[in-house]
């Protein structure tokens, strides 16, 4: 986008860059630090987990890690503060959780799945709101299992199919509504059909389920530690939906309004985790797309028959930038500074930025 | 022959010539008058005015003004000096046709010299207005760069303040972690075994939801340790499992699998299938209304074949197949009977009319493609044309491998084969 004058947008600033020698998969922050891991998979076939640090304006690598089977998806979700271990789901299927002072034996392992994780989400820890850490992970084999890292071997809920029932692959998992008590939390995953389903892990039931007609890359709630507000499924031919999910109706479920952002896929939806209305996109054309949600002057109303359903706002486009011409796969916001985001591509890049007057929106 | 102006008058001073030249009611122009050196001509057709001066002026900077009936000259002298007379007297014609044509040709000359000198400033002019323009363009774009530079440097200086925080807040955390790990290193090894054998309970449960065993250890678990520092921890989850099933569609894969074009075509096919009535009407005019549906005639052959009565049913079929000749289904069912009947020959017929019009291949029409071959194929066998029956159930169990009884029905006849090859 050309500059406006003044330069009133935010703009996202480009602030160090890494070339890489492997293709990194998942990026994401140390907590509490300005440190940051890159998850991928080295030429030879085996998993590599680097540590960077950022000093001034250039990545330093503080730690290698080589592991046999590539990594494809990590989080910081579960764990304390204190402990930061990595949770990670390789091209095995394996859930290792790792304690990055001592790498060469997993704090937790666990060959979950048949075939290779594609997503992992995780919950609990940091501080961030209650209840016991735990971890899902989504796989090819379409099942979705959830992890307690105090239990060894056996997931504590297991969304698999029905027994005969074709499989789809599931392509990304979040957790959510993890509010007012220990007990509360949902588990949302999408597949590749474009089915996303939420399943209620009190209740152990499957509590929603739609179609978006095409394979869903990502999702993600706005906060993790929050009754269930929005959520927003990316998919595939650039689409993307804003479910308003404070109002469940009987029969239409969630209301929802989707944008078309770009030709290609969107591969990732972050939201900014100091303010839960803003979101970036990353897309198939290297670009990312930074939005707005408005909300309704009004988020509920009475349908014909009076049940409650919900009223979906309305998106708007902040900011777009294009970094690169193979996808960027991979985005995290840095919890600890506004703005500081990290994002990994197909092009053996990994970008430092920052997005800047994220305060004036 | 023109008319010659000769009633002009003029006074001179050193410098320069006035001439004033009545025009005898005709309007001049610009274009009239032809001044050059020496040579001084107004041409207002079909009046004429020529002059060829006693001595050469400046004929740039001489002027001639036009109005109120008359032209008045004002011609600044080359050299200062009185003339005698306006213009040059004892002039004989060839000096006057030289200096004619030597006017003529001086003026195109300067004309010509001054459309170049135009072009050339209208080139330098054009410059000029490029080099300005991107002179400015220049100047945005550094402008903006300069923004761009600043904000980045701001924020990168930001960072580091922040990172230098975070720095000082790490070192002062772990100074603390250190003291308090040595006084709870103690109270973690107790704490840690209470809850794991306080955790083992609720994994004896196999049913779904045991929530009150998990709430009571819970309970249980805050009363052993007040004065934790660490977070009051729920013990995991009962194990569950969630069964999912996924979204059905017509077509049950996703949009990037489908072979959207050929299901299309399909539906395409059935649709205008419904809509072609291939009719004599004049025969079946005294025919009830629903006799003329093919639908309902179909459900009255299908009936009739259920009760046994293939003969009825054929003829239900044959009446459909002439009202719509493209429902693959009468065809196959109408096969059904010939078989029934030992029709094979026909049997066969109408089996090959139903594969025909159940193309494009997609899943929908799986089942009745299966059925097709398979009748198809009992016919073939009936007839002892063991090969293409064989041919014809290995294409069902293509379709469908699944089906035990195909399989069985093939092994039989590949068993046949072989058999009367051995024989023969």
């Amino acid at each position: 986008m050309s500059a406006a004058p003044g330069l009133e947008r935010p703009q996202v600033v480009s602030h160090a860059q890494q070339a890489l020698n492997y293709t990194v998969f998942d990026c994401k922050w140390v907590p509490r630090s300005a440190r940051l891991l890159c998850l991928g998979s080295a030429a030879r076939g085996t998993g590599l987990v680097q540590l960077y640090e950022l000093r001034g304006a250039r990545l330093e690598l503080l730690r290698e890690i080589e592991k046999p089977k590539p990594i494809k998806c990590g989080t910081f979700g579960a764990t304390s503060l204190q402990q930061r271990y990595l949770a990670t789901g390789d091209f095995d299927g394996n859930l290792n959780i790792w304690n990055l002072e001592a790498p060469e034996i997993p704090v937790y392992s666990v060959k979950g799945h048949k075939e290779i994780i594609n997503s992992i989400d995780g919950v609990g820890g940091l501080g961030i709101g209650e209840g016991a850490p735990e971890i899902v992970t989504g796989s090819r084999d379409g099942t979705v299992k959830v992890w307690d890292p105090r239990q060894k071997d056996t997931p504590v809920a297991n969304m698999e199919p029905v027994q005969g029932e074709s499989k789809r692959d599931c392509w990304t998992v979040a957790f959510g509504s993890n509010a007012y008590n220990q007990e509360e939390r949902v588990v949302c995953a999408g597949y590749d059909n474009g089915d996303i389903k939420l399943f209620d892990l009190k209740t152990m039931s499957l509590r929603w389920e739609t179609n978006i007609k095409n394979g869903v890359c990502s999702v993600e709630f706005d906060r993790k530690d929050i009754n269930m507000n929005k959520l927003v499924a990316t998919s595939l031919e650039g689409k993307f939906h804003v479910f308003d999910m404070r109002t469940q109706h009987p029969t239409k479920g969630f209301a929802s309004v989707s944008e078309k952002a770009q030709k290609s896929t969107i591969w990732q939806v972050r939201h900014l985790p100091q303010n839960r209305d803003i979101f970036m996109t990353s897309g198939g054309s290297g670009s990312l797309h930074l939005w707005k949600y408005e909300y309704p002057a009004q988020r509920s109303k009475k349908d014909s028959e009076g049940a409650e359903m919900g009223v979906a706002g309305s998106v708007s486009l902040l900011q777009n930038v294009t970094l690169s011409t193979q996808p960027i796969s991979s985005l995290d916001w840095s919890p600890d500074k506004k703005g500081l985001c990290v994002c990994g591509a197909f092009d053996q890049t990994v970008r430092v930025l920052i997005v800047t007057k994220l305060n004036k929106i | 022959m023109p008319l010659w102006l000769r009633e002009h008058r003029w006074h001179q001073t050193p410098t320069a010539v006035f001439l004033s030249l009545p025009l005898r009611g005709a309007r001049a122009t610009p274009a009239n008058i032809f001044c050059s050196e020496r040579y001084l001509k107004v041409s207002i057709p079909p009046f004429l005015f020529e002059a060829i001066l006693y001595a050469p002026i400046d004929d740039t900077n001489s002027t001639a003004k036009i109005g109120n009936g008359s032209i008045f000259f004002t011609l600044y002298k080359k050299e200062p000096a009185m003339w005698d007379s306006l213009t040059l007297e004892n002039a004989d014609k060839e000096k006057l046709q030289c200096l004619r044509e030597n006017a003529v040709l001086k003026a195109q000359q300067k004309a010509k010299e001054e459309t170049e000198a135009k072009k050339a400033t209208k080139e330098e002019h054009k410059k000029y207005a490029l080099e300005a323009t991107m002179k400015l363009e220049e100047a945005e774009r550094k402008r903006i760069e300069d923004l761009k530079e600043k904000e980045r440097q701001k924020v990168a200086e930001e960072l580091e303040l922040w990172k230098n925080q975070q720095k000082d807040a790490d070192k002062y955390k772990s100074i603390q972690k250190d003291g308090e790990l040595h006084q709870e290193i103690g109270q973690l090894k107790e704490r840690k075994n209470e809850k794991m054998s306080k955790t083992r309970i609720p994994y004896e449960g196999t049913s779904k939801t045991r929530p009150k065993p998990t709430k009571g250890c819970r309970g249980s678990c805050s009363i052993f340790s007040p004065n934790a520092k660490e977070e009051q921890l729920p013990s995991p989850r009962s194990a569950a499992t969630i069964k999912v099933n996924f979204t059905p569609r017509v077509f049950p894969t996703a949009l990037r699998e489908s072979r959207v074009a050929e299901e299309e075509e399909w539906l395409h096919k059935q649709a205008e299938a419904r809509r072609t009535i291939s009719a004599d009407l004049s025969e079946l005019e005294d025919l009830k209304e629903e006799e003329k549906n093919p639908d309902w005639l179909k459900d009255k052959g299908n009936k009739m074949f259920a009760m046994g009565n293939y003969l009825a049913a054929v003829n239900a079929y044959n009446l459909a197949v002439r009202l719509n000749n493209k429902l693959p289904l009468l065809y196959l069912n109408r096969a059904a009977c010939h078989l029934k009947l030992r029709n094979l020959h026909k049997a066969i017929e109408d089996t090959s009319k139903a594969l025909e019009l159940l193309t494009p291949p997609v899943p929908d029409n799986k089942d009745a493609r299966v059925k097709a071959y398979v009748r198809r194929g009992t016919a073939f066998c009936q007839l002892e044309l063991y090969t293409e029956g064989l041919q014809d159930y290995e294409a069902a169990l293509k379709i469908d491998p699944k089906n035990q009884n195909i399989e069985k029905d093939a092994e039989k006849i590949r068993h046949l084969i072989q058999g009367t090859m051995q024989g023969s």
